[in-house]
């Protein structure tokens, strides 16, 4: 079996989310069939490594955005396989905790094991991936998902507050990871971590200053994921989630992304940036002191645990930082990198803080108490808890015997050997043994507690331990922490097996060859300084966690920072947004129009020539009809559109409106455009209708005299400088067309070259059955060889070329085919905008009950409904008009992709006569005609034009007309009719069928609704 | 007579902006109206006037964007366009007009001063 290795890979990292996907599939009731789904997926996973193993020389990529350097480029060595297999097998186990901690709360798990899917891939893709732009891709969505899973209960505000400030803290961090990975690969065009490591062994890299500030934002992204100082707070904050989430999140995931990212670039940059090792010592150690010492003076099980989560992390950070000191070029000492399993220790603090997290989970759910000091007696009452809590709490305190011992041991050692080149670290070394201390006294309260003869009041909570459910899936809620802890001791006691199980995970173990070395039995026979910290920690641990001191819990007071932060923010947004959202409409438009009109004068300055009058085509001495006609036109616009302002009442306003509109519907015919002149004429019919019935539906103009809201003179200037500026720039745009008409007048373009394109395209032969065949072996002509785009349609409207792959539109009329065809997807877009129009329309109406209306006679409204309104003429003229429209709908559709119409057209001619019946005899006449409610019938007509779209290009490719099948495309030919005649096809027809049902549903939809509430 | 179509647009524009500093509902969305015509007319100032006027002062009217109808086409891409945006700006055109009366039914009134005062947003601020 020969898989390459990218799709193993992709398999491992996707495998949980798929399968997480999947378990939303099944049945809400199949709880155990969707644990097992998602169990299986993380399974894969964990198969999936295991079969690609360590492979780090390979390099499998997955090609997906080049042309940004990020490539979906993978890197399966130790530290990454490790990462991912940690991952994906406490992921497992969590998975069979969830079960246990949910219980049987089927909603929970229905949302829990997609999301946990989720960030498992998440965070598979961050520890394997190679690109760090593909990196932060997963970076990312480990922080989207861990707030969904933060954020579980959504109705506790408080939880959600905390979600939100861990997503914020995070996501500022991820901005800065991005800005550093930018800024790194700008500098040295290395985008992958091997990439880099490659430039950096090179010596000193390029750009180094860029580069050292591209390490501190890396550091602050790091910092931020992994909860250093002063950013930590937000990881006690998380614990509002489910005890899974803070399980998994926080023992062997989330907050060790930046850990990892630490490890990954500590080879790299740690021997020649000299602040980085610094750096990472200052706040890992600060945050493991902070840590420590707010785990002792926290009461809740969770918090202490999350404060000793943030202390592990801060001494992780300070560890890599350590490692600096020696390693690489600058090293006093020479003594080759005492980093000592750098690795192991990560995986030491997985194998103690998951169980924990998980018993803590346990004790709460079972004895529904959270702090710690009520849990006196658990030792005879839980027994198999206390146990596994215990244990776990001794590897906390580094306990002789167990891995966590060792992993002490080597970072005291690792600190002795540091502070030997700085005598600083020996400072770092008194805040180590003060964490041990701190994490010994917490081992001490829970032994004493436990131990302690139990409260009477505690049979209530053994009761409804009894209420909770029994059986194998059950006990899926302690034995978990079991199978992980037990992983402690088998370090403790035989280290040789763990080292031959998890040894080959360390590449660069540096003065220690073997774990045994940190075991208890060679620090015995070899006392040195870390034995004597670890004894001191040990000793001072007893006696204070037994002592009365530090017991009374205290708050941390960077708590405080977020929610301040976020009023700051909130006060100053809404600062900021009541002066600039006022409400005002006028100031809005004001602030639109002032905005135009001073890009406008940017652009003339830039521009001056902007302000020459320029050269407008004349109009020549023959054409008199047509001079006359614009003349007259351009009078009437413009009297019209002058008369609106001048008159009072609406109804003339309206009307002229209307008059404008029309006179508008001549402009277009005078310049040629008969499509457009029929679409405007329908378009005016229709609205001025639709504005005459909004009237009725409004008030009479008050009668006071007209107040100006803004006094008329300014009113009017602002008004006038507005219109003459965009006037100016239409007249400059307009000229570049008119300048080319003067050219190809005067000579300077030929006729002939402008006319090319078009002769080319000109209608063959009816019997063209092989149009295009011949232009296939054309050579290449794209739209850049015409003078125009417009030129580019026209000759490739009816025929193709090799450009359209020998396709053309199939049609001589130019507007239709670029409507139907070449820019089908703009037509799609807009009669889907008709659709949701009219559902806006719909849904706004009946959002409000209609109310009896000041000044309007409510016996007048209907002119169909009232008996004495009924006009004879109106009637009999109807029943011929609306025949003859949908006549002419009809014949305007067939003949619209060659001669002026199409869909649009066709669908506003039928909306006008079906209104204007609609209008007169009421919707019950309305629908004997046309059966189908109008809304439905807009849906129709976009679900026929998608479906065009996706059907016939599959047919095509299916019967191999085309090679690909690219939505709408579309297909003409002749069918063959009877007696040798034949028949042009085109499947756009369909298309344009769906746009004229959609013209006609929405118009008819808005038409009927409003007419609805008049009645 | 490009300048004529530019008279056109700019009358038009300077009416619709006037209309829109009003001070009722009615006049702004009689504004819009006039707005989405000058918008159209605008684009078709691009396509240039539909006359050919050669240096003999002789004139070639083109024909109407249909392939066999002239020696000489006018551009159909601004006409393509401008279909589009009179669809559109119609069923905008309705939904405003929609947006009257509903605005009308919950406030009671059309008067901008009025309006602006009804629904101001009040400050959210939790934690």
């Amino acid at each position: 079996m020969n898989i390459p290795l990218i799709h193993v890979l992709l398999m491992a990292i996707f495998a949980p989310a798929a399968f997480g996907a999947l378990t939303l599939c099944l049945p809400r009731r199949a709880i155990t069939a969707r644990v097992l789904i998602a169990l299986f997926g993380l399974l894969t996973s964990v198969g999936a490594l295991l079969m690609v193993g360590v492979q780090p020389d390979a390099v499998p990529t997955l090609s997906f955005v080049p042309s940004m350097h990020m490539d979906l480029v993978f890197n399966p060595d130790q530290l990454g396989v490790f990462f991912a297999l940690l991952v994906a097998g406490v992921g497992a186990l969590i998975v069979i905790y969830a079960r246990g901690y949910f219980g049987p709360d089927e909603d929970s798990l229905y949302r829990f094991l997609p999301t946990l899917g989720l960030f498992a891939s998440a965070m598979l893709g961050i520890v394997l991936s190679d690109n760090m732009l593909g990196m932060f891709l997963f970076w990312e969505l480990t922080s989207v998902s861990s707030f969904l899973l933060i954020g579980w209960n959504r109705e506790d505000r408080h939880a959600l507050l905390l979600a939100i400030q861990a997503f914020v803290v995070t996501g500022l961090g991820g901005l800065s990871l991005l800005g550093g990975i930018l800024l790194m690969g700008h500098a040295t065009d290395a985008w992958t971590f091997r990439e880099l490591l490659h430039v950096f062994s090179q010596g000193t890299p390029p750009n180094p200053g860029l580069v050292t500030w591209a390490c501190l934002m890396i550091f602050i992204g790091c910092a931020t994921k992994s909860a250093q100082w002063p950013f930590h707070f937000w990881l006690p904050g998380a614990m509002a989630a489910p005890t899974p989430v803070s399980a998994y999140l926080h023992s062997a995931t989330m907050v060790k992304a930046g850990v990892y990212l630490v490890a990954r670039l500590f080879p790299i940059i740690a021997a020649w940036l000299v602040y980085w090792g610094p750096t990472l010592v200052i706040f890992g150690a600060l945050t493991m002191l902070l840590g420590g010492y707010l785990a002792v003076r926290s009461a809740g099980l969770k918090k202490i645990f999350a404060y000793t989560t943030v202390s592990q992390l801060g001494l992780l950070m300070c560890m890599y930082g350590l490692g600096a000191f020696h390693g690489g070029g600058h090293g006093e000492h020479g003594a080759g990198d005492p980093l000592i399993f750098p690795v192991t220790q990560i995986l030491n603090h997985a194998l103690y803080k998951a169980p924990l997290f998980i018993i803590a989970g346990a004790i709460i759910h079972i004895c529904g108490k959270t702090e710690l000091p009520q849990l006196k007696g658990l030792w005879k009452t839980h027994r198999i808890l206390a146990i596994i809590a215990l244990a776990a709490g001794y590897a906390l305190a580094g306990g002789p015997m167990t891995l966590s011992f060792t992993m002490k041991e080597a970072f005291f050692y690792q600190i002795e050997h540091a502070a030997h080149a700085e005598v600083w670290i020996w400072m770092v070394g008194g805040m180590a043994v003060a964490t041990a201390i701190c994490n010994v006294m917490i081992l001490v309260r829970m032994a004493t507690t436990f131990f302690a003869a139990p409260e009477p009041t505690t049979h209530d909570a053994h009761d409804e331990h009894h209420a909770h459910e029994h059986g194998l899936w059950a006990a899926g809620i302690w034995w978990p922490a079991a199978a992980i802890v037990l992983w402690q001791f088998v370090g403790g006691f035989a280290p040789g097996l763990f080292e031959t199980i998890f040894g080959g995970v360390e590449t660069n173990v540096g003065s220690w060859e073997h774990l045994s070395y940190g075991s208890v039995w060679h620090a015995i026979s070899h006392p040195g300084v870390p034995l004597f910290m670890s004894l001191t920690a040990i000793g001072l641990g007893v006696v204070l966690g037994l002592s009365p001191l530090f017991r009374r819990p205290q708050a941390d007071f960077h708590n405080e920072l977020f929610p301040g932060y976020f009023r700051g923010m909130q006060y100053f947004g809404h600062v900021i947004f009541s002066r600039f959202q006022s409400g005002s409409l006028r100031q809005y438009f004001l602030c639109v129009l002032g905005a135009l009109l001073l890009g406008l004068a940017g652009a003339c300055i830039m521009e001056p020539d902007l302000l020459r009058m320029p050269e407008v085509a004349p109009l020549g001495s023959a054409l008199l009809g047509l001079k006359l006609a614009s003349f007259l036109l351009t009078g009437l616009i413009c009297a019209t559109a002058l008369m609106m302002p001048f008159t009072e009442r609406r109804i003339v306003r309206v009307l002229m409106l209307g008059a404008c509109g029309f006179s508008v519907t001549g402009m277009y015919l005078l310049y040629q455009a008969p499509d457009l002149a029929l679409t405007q004429l329908m378009c005016e019919i229709i609205g001025v209708v639709l504005f005459l019935l909004v009237l009725r539906l409004l008030p009479e103009e008050s009668e006071k005299a007209e107040k100006h809201y803004v006094p008329k003179l300014p009113r009017a200037a602002f008004a006038l400088l507005v219109g003459v500026s965009i006037g100016w720039i239409v007249l400059q745009a307009g000229s570049v067309a008119d300048q080319r008409n003067i050219e190809i007048a005067k000579g300077i373009v030929s006729e002939s070259e402008h006319h090319a394109a078009a002769e080319a395209a000109m209608i063959p032969v009816a019997s063209g059955h092989g149009h295009g065949e011949e232009l296939r072996h054309g050579e290449r002509v794209t739209p850049s060889d015409y003078a125009s785009l417009g030129q580019w349609f026209e000759a490739h409207s009816y025929d193709g070329t090799v450009m359209t792959e020998g396709r053309g539109g199939g049609g001589t009329n130019i507007v239709n085919v670029i409507l139907v065809d070449f820019r089908g997807y703009d037509t799609l877009g807009e009669i889907t905008v008709l659709a949701i129009t009219v559902m806006g329309i719909l849904s706004l109406l009946s959002s409000v009950p209609p109310t009896r209306i000041r000044g309007v006679d409510p016996t007048v409204c209907y002119v169909g409904a009232q008996p004495q309104l009924r006009s004879i003429l109106l009637h009999t003229a109807m029943r011929l008009v609306l025949p003859l429209a949908l006549v002419f709908a009809a014949y305007i559709f067939f003949k619209g992709h060659n001669q002026p119409g199409g869909g649009f057209i066709a669908g506003l001619i039928a909306s006008v006569g079906l209104a204007v019946y609609r209008m007169t005899e009421g919707f019950d006449a309305l629908k004997r005609i046309v059966p189908i409610r109008p809304g439905h019938l807009a849906a129709t007509g976009l679900s026929l034009a998608l479906g065009t779209g996706l059907l016939v290009p599959m047919l095509l490719m299916l019967t191999g007309a085309v090679d690909d099948a690219a939505f709408l495309r579309s297909w003409h030919g002749y069918i063959p009719l009877f007696g040798g005649a034949e028949y042009h096809l085109t499947t756009v027809m369909f298309f344009d069928l769906g746009v004229f049902l959609c013209v006609v549903g929405a118009s008819m939809g808005i038409i009927n609704r409003l007419e609805e509430e008049l009645e | 007579m490009t300048i004529l179509l530019v008279i056109c647009i700019t009358v038009i524009f300077i009416v619709g902006v006037y209309l829109m500093l009003g001070r009722e509902l009615k006049g702004i969305a009689m504004g819009v109206f006039l707005f989405s015509h000058a918008a159209n007319l605008g684009i078709l100032a691009m396509s240039g006037q539909p006359v050919l006027v050669r240096s003999q002062g002789e004139s070639l009217p083109k024909g109407a964007p249909i392939l066999g109808n002239a020696e000489m086409l006018v551009d159909p891409l601004p006409q393509a366009l401008i279909l589009t945006s009179i669809v559109i700006s119609f069923a905008v055109s309705a939904f405003l007009l929609t947006l009257l009366v509903v605005t009308h039914r919950r406030t009671d009134t059309l008067e901008v001063r009025a309006l602006s005062k009804a629904d101001r947003p009040a400050p959210v601020i939790f934690g």
